[in-house]
């Protein structure tokens, strides 16, 4: 009897001998191909799944490479991509919730290195080869770090002790002399002023509610669009709109309101900086001579009130655009190609949550 | 080193009290025996339902553990878990986490917020008897279990004395669980009292898969080791329970269940910020109260119950702002509180036809702020149900049975709930049944779904589902063995399946956009007895679960039409093996799961992969008696092949650990 026992026993142990090995499915593998004009396509992720990626499109050739960070690394991008900058032959690609920027060379997709210890960052801004601004969510300040070093090598306290919220914590930062301006979007209303040669904060400029997206223009005028809070939020609620302020004088000059429940962002240039496009439902476009609303330049396919466009870039060379599509947020998503004149050019998918890109 | 002090504390105190008890022993002295629950299978009130019954050998095997580690490891439920203590949610013939009702004693422990339990929370030491009905069996209950409910009860033993336990388990990862229980009474009253006590620091360690470092020397990128960080948890709580019984015909019961549970949630593995950041933690306050009066008289019976849970759950995420220390970003409270009351009158008549009718009036109400930007919501809803049954069994070859239910919630009346089943004796001599159902069903959405600010939607219609299914079911009592088999196939179709997505609104917005069809195959088997000397007792099921989502597509490029939902196997199983031998015993239990897709569209990615998971742990113990006082000692060794692994992305789950258990019983 307790032959059969054992000899079932036997049987069944077969069926559960070790498979689970990490290195039988995390081969390395290097597939970077070179190519001359090309943007990346940051990948956001989803929260919490450690699965942001980076892509490559291929400008004249048309063609998408995924996942180029891990499949020529081996390692994930990590948590939440948020943008990505490049500087010299390096590619800085923020990651927000592994706290840490990780460098890339542009050509070869190779890691460099990273530069770690951030809060929450955002945006990395250049103020010279070995001098950057980091902006950050949480952190109450922004980080100055060395990026050739890796190194932080100090902050900039951004606290606002007066309001009852989380103030102020930092998005994008556009520069117009020595000065970098950034806009503090979570229940806030300010555009913050920075003198980069002594690293203070030195004045703020109100906006509207909560501040989401920035450029400076070749005018050196300031444009931000607000978001408008949301119904029931307790910093408040109220039609967005976009803003254009003069960057020498740091006053509003003019408003245009949208209406409430809009939530426009991702505002960018084209590559003569004189005209602006930015996301609101649909892809909006607004010379910045015009005084008129801004116009639809791509309408969205989406019906209903879930999905639609997510993030957009323009090419700073032929001012074509790239607008993602993150489709239900939980599969690849896709970036339509548009030229500047409205006839679409390409539609490819890329990886989790396309959010941002960088024109190499 | 605190909290070993403190776990040390109790034990001693645990430790001295069992002592003590035992020097007071009462000369009736009685080891309840270890028995495996047996249900009759041919019976009109469950016709065309499938139940299953975790015997008290799985039970006790698993006392040290959640119910997250037992419904994973023994039922075809499948278990989303986020790591080891962490939040583990339940995914049941292909559903979503709020899809499973809970109830413990009869009242329903779902969260009114999330809808659904986190079974990481319940521990294995205050469950008697837990009973699991699959899909639609659960309109019995309540609405709202499109995949099924779990039901944990209490029992009293009216022959017990003065009786206890008491358990001390010492584990890998600095882990301690303590758990005692004393049941004293009569034949008329009945108490018994359960303490418990877990905590793990749980800090094991593991290659970091999201962390690169490029070494100097070589240039190559290596992956450091790293150690589970900022994820230790404490659990304890108090179950108390007292029964009287004044005469043959009444019934009544008082419980009690407190508990506290805190713990902290690791960051993601890909995380490089400043130590002393991204810190959060959660802890959760249980309290739940509940009294009962059962009556009978001849065939009839009459139930009054009445039930209060309150529930307090607090959130905090913390990061280090220069100059100042810590500060929280979030720091949120949430407090729920469910009443909840049901009358019930059954009926048998002599000529085989049972009735049952029963009401329930429940109210919630949640109130949930976070202090630091003063956002949050309050909701309540009240709740109606109403519900008839009716069965019939006829010439001891078919059961009849039809459920109706309905509720109105909020006023609004929804659909009826029908249920048609049967139970058809195909043979004679042995127990073989068909059985099926035909039923509809309905989820209301959850008070975050309604009420979140931003994005809840208070438009948003109830999940809707029709099912049926069909089933054999077969057992056999041969000399010194018994086995059970059965063999289920079902079909679910939900519409208005409620998901969170970003809308353009800037904001996530629940909406009623998915569509899925859910069809499977359940197969269990279990035998237990003996063969010659030894005793064995082995079980095993497998589920193959095909839930796929026939939402509508918003736009061309959409790929996740038709395919399987994420983080649910197609295939899921599990095999357990205990064998005992005067007093030895040896235990192996395997479960396993095919790959679990993370993206709707199921793609797969060399980055993103949760590969095939098969897992084995072993345990050996021996009992001893000593007079009247039983003494046993079990070693149990978790993930026995060291496999590296993990249930959801990138959250890596320990290599082999093993845990140590003593128990004295009188």
């Amino acid at each position: 009897m307790s032959v059969r026992i054992l000899y079932t026993i036997f049987i069944l142990s077969l069926l559960s001998i070790s498979c689970m090995k990490d290195e039988l499915w995390l081969q390395h593998k290097n597939d970077t191909e070179g190519s001359t004009e090309g943007l990346f396509v940051v990948n956001e992720g989803n929260f919490m799944y450690n699965n942001a990626s980076l892509s490559y499109y291929d400008i004249s050739r048309k063609e998408v490479y995924n996942d180029i960070f891990f499949n020529t690394n081996g390692i994930p991008l990590g948590d939440i991509a948020t943008s990505m900058t490049i500087h010299d032959s390096l590619g800085y690609i923020v990651v927000n919730n592994s706290g840490k920027i990780n460098i890339i060379n542009i050509n070869t997709f190779e890691y460099k290195g990273k530069i770690t210890g951030l809060t929450s960052p955002r945006h990395i801004h250049f103020l010279g080869d070995d001098r950057a601004y980091v902006s950050d969510l949480y952190a109450r300040s922004i980080s100055i770090v060395d990026p050739r070093a890796g190194e932080i090598t100090g902050s900039i306290d951004v606290i606002n002790n007066e309001s009852p919220f989380y103030q102020h914590t930092t998005e994008e930062m556009v520069q117009y002399g020595r000065y970098v301006y950034t806009n503090c979007w979570s229940f806030d209303n300010k555009i913050l002023v920075i003198d980069s040669n002594s690293d203070e904060l030195v004045d703020s400029i109100e906006v509207l509610i909560q501040p989401r997206s920035m450029v400076i223009d070749r005018f050196n005028k300031i444009w931000v669009l607000t978001d408008g809070g949301f119904e029931g939020s307790p910093y408040g609620y109220e039609a967005p709109g976009l803003i254009r302020i003069d960057a020498e004088f740091r006053t509003v000059e003019k408003i245009w309101r949208f209406e409430k429940g809009d939530y426009p962002g991702s505002l960018k240039l084209n590559g003569s900086r004189d005209t602006l496009y930015f996301i609101n439902r649909h892809v909006y476009r607004h010379p910045v001579f015009s005084e008129e609303a801004p116009v639809v330049f791509v309408e969205s396919p989406y019906r209903g009130s879930a999905g639609g466009f997510y993030g957009l870039g323009i090419d700073p060379e032929s001012s074509e655009l790239y607008i993602s599509d993150a489709i239900d947020y939980t599969q690849r998503g896709l970036v339509y190609r548009y030229r500047p004149d409205g006839t679409a050019v390409d539609t490819f998918r890329v990886g989790i949550t396309p959010s941002s890109f960088c024109f190499r | 080193m605190m909290n070993r002090k403190i776990s040390l504390i109790i034990f001693l105190t645990f430790l001295s009290t069992a002592v003590f008890t035992q020097g007071i022993r009462d000369s009736v002295f009685r080891v309840p025996p270890v028995t495996v629950t047996t249900v009759t299978i041919f019976d009109k009130e469950e016709a065309g339902m499938k139940e299953s019954v975790v015997d008290s050998v799985t039970i006790l095997e698993k006392i040290n553990l959640s119910l997250s580690d037992l419904l994973s490891e023994n039922t075809p439920v499948f278990i989303k878990d986020h790591g080891r203590g962490s939040l583990a949610t339940a995914s049941f013939r292909g559903t979503a986490p709020s899809h499973t009702q809970v109830s413990w004693n009869g009242i329903n422990i779902n969260s009114p917020m999330a809808g659904m339990v986190d079974f990481s929370l319940i521990p294995v030491y205050i469950i008697d008897e837990l009973k699991i009905m699959h899909g639609t069996a659960s309109i019995a209950d309540r609405s709202g279990g499109l995949g099924g409910s779990i039901n944990i009860s209490n029992r009293p033993d009216w022959n017990n004395r003065l009786s206890g336990r008491y358990m001390q388990g010492l584990g890998s990862y600095t882990s301690f669980d303590e758990f005692l229980q004393l049941n004293a009474g009569n034949s008329k009253i009945q108490s018994k009292t359960r303490l418990y006590h877990n905590y793990s620091k749980n800090d094991y360690t593991f290659i970091n898969r999201g962390i690169g470092n490029i070494d100097p020397q070589t240039g190559q990128i290596v992956n450091p080791v790293d150690t589970n960080n900022n994820a230790a948890y404490r659990k304890y709580g108090l179950l108390q329970e007292v029964y009287f019984r004044p005469g043959n015909r009444d019934f009544l019961s008082v419980k009690y269940w407190g508990q506290h549970a805190s713990r902290t949630i690791p960051r993601v593995t890909s995380y490089e910020g400043p130590d002393n950041s991204n810190l959060n933690s959660q802890s959760d306050t249980d309290h739940r109260l509940l009294a009962d009066w059962q009556h009978f008289d001849g065939g009839s019976k009459l139930e009054l119950r009445t039930g209060y849970t309150f529930k307090q759950l607090n959130y905090t995420f913390k990061n280090i702002v220069h100059g100042i220390g810590l500060l929280p970003v979030i720091q949120s409270a949430s407090r729920q509180s469910s009443f909840m009351n049901k009358a019930g009158y059954s009926l048998e008549t002599d000529n085989k036809l049972s009735f049952k009718a029963s009401l329930d009036v429940n109210f919630y109400s949640v109130n949930t702020r976070d202090s630091v930007n003063n956002s949050g919501y309050r909701g309540q809803r009240s709740e109606f149900s109403v519900f008839f049954a009716l069965q019939k069994e006829i010439a001891g070859l078919l059961n009849l049975n039809m459920m109706l239910r309905r509720d109105v919630i909020d006023k609004n009346f929804s659909p009826f709930i029908p249920y048609l089943g049967f139970d058809l004796r195909l043979l004679q001599k042995h127990e073989l049944i068909l059985k099926g159902n035909i039923a509809g069903n309905y989820h209301h959405p959850s008070l975050n779904d309604l009420y979140w600010e931003p994005g809840g939607n208070p438009g948003l219609q109830p999940e809707r589902g029709y099912s049926y299914e069909l089933g054999l079911e077969y057992r056999a009592l041969i000399p010194r063995h018994q086995i059970r088999a059965e063999l289920t196939a079902y079909r679910s179709d939900i519409a208005n399946w409620i998901i969170w997505i970003p809308s353009y609104k800037g904001y996530w917005e629940p909406l009623n956009i998915k569509r899925v069809l859910s069809k499977g195959l359940e197969v269990n088997i279990s035998s237990a007895g003996k063969m010659g000397i030894i005793s064995y007792n082995i079980s095993g099921s497998y589920a193959c679960t095909s839930s796929l989502n026939y939402g509508e597509s918003h736009i061309w490029g959409d790929e996740s039409y038709g395919r399987q939902l994420v983080y649910v196997p197609l295939h899921s199983g599990n095999l357990v093996i205990k064998l005992s031998y005067k007093g030895f015993s040896l235990g192996w239990q395997h479960n396993s799961y095919s790959e679990r897709y993370t993206t709707s569209s199921n793609d797969i990615s060399r980055r993103d992969r949760l590969y095939p998971y098969f897992m084995n742990n072993l345990s050996a113990g021996k009992e001893l008696k000593i007079g009247n006082v039983m003494l046993s000692g079990e070693l149990k060794i978790y993930n026995i092949f060291d496999e590296d692994y993990r249930s959801v992305l990138y959250r890596p789950m320990p290599g082999r650990n093993y845990m140590l258990i003593i128990m004295i019983k009188f």
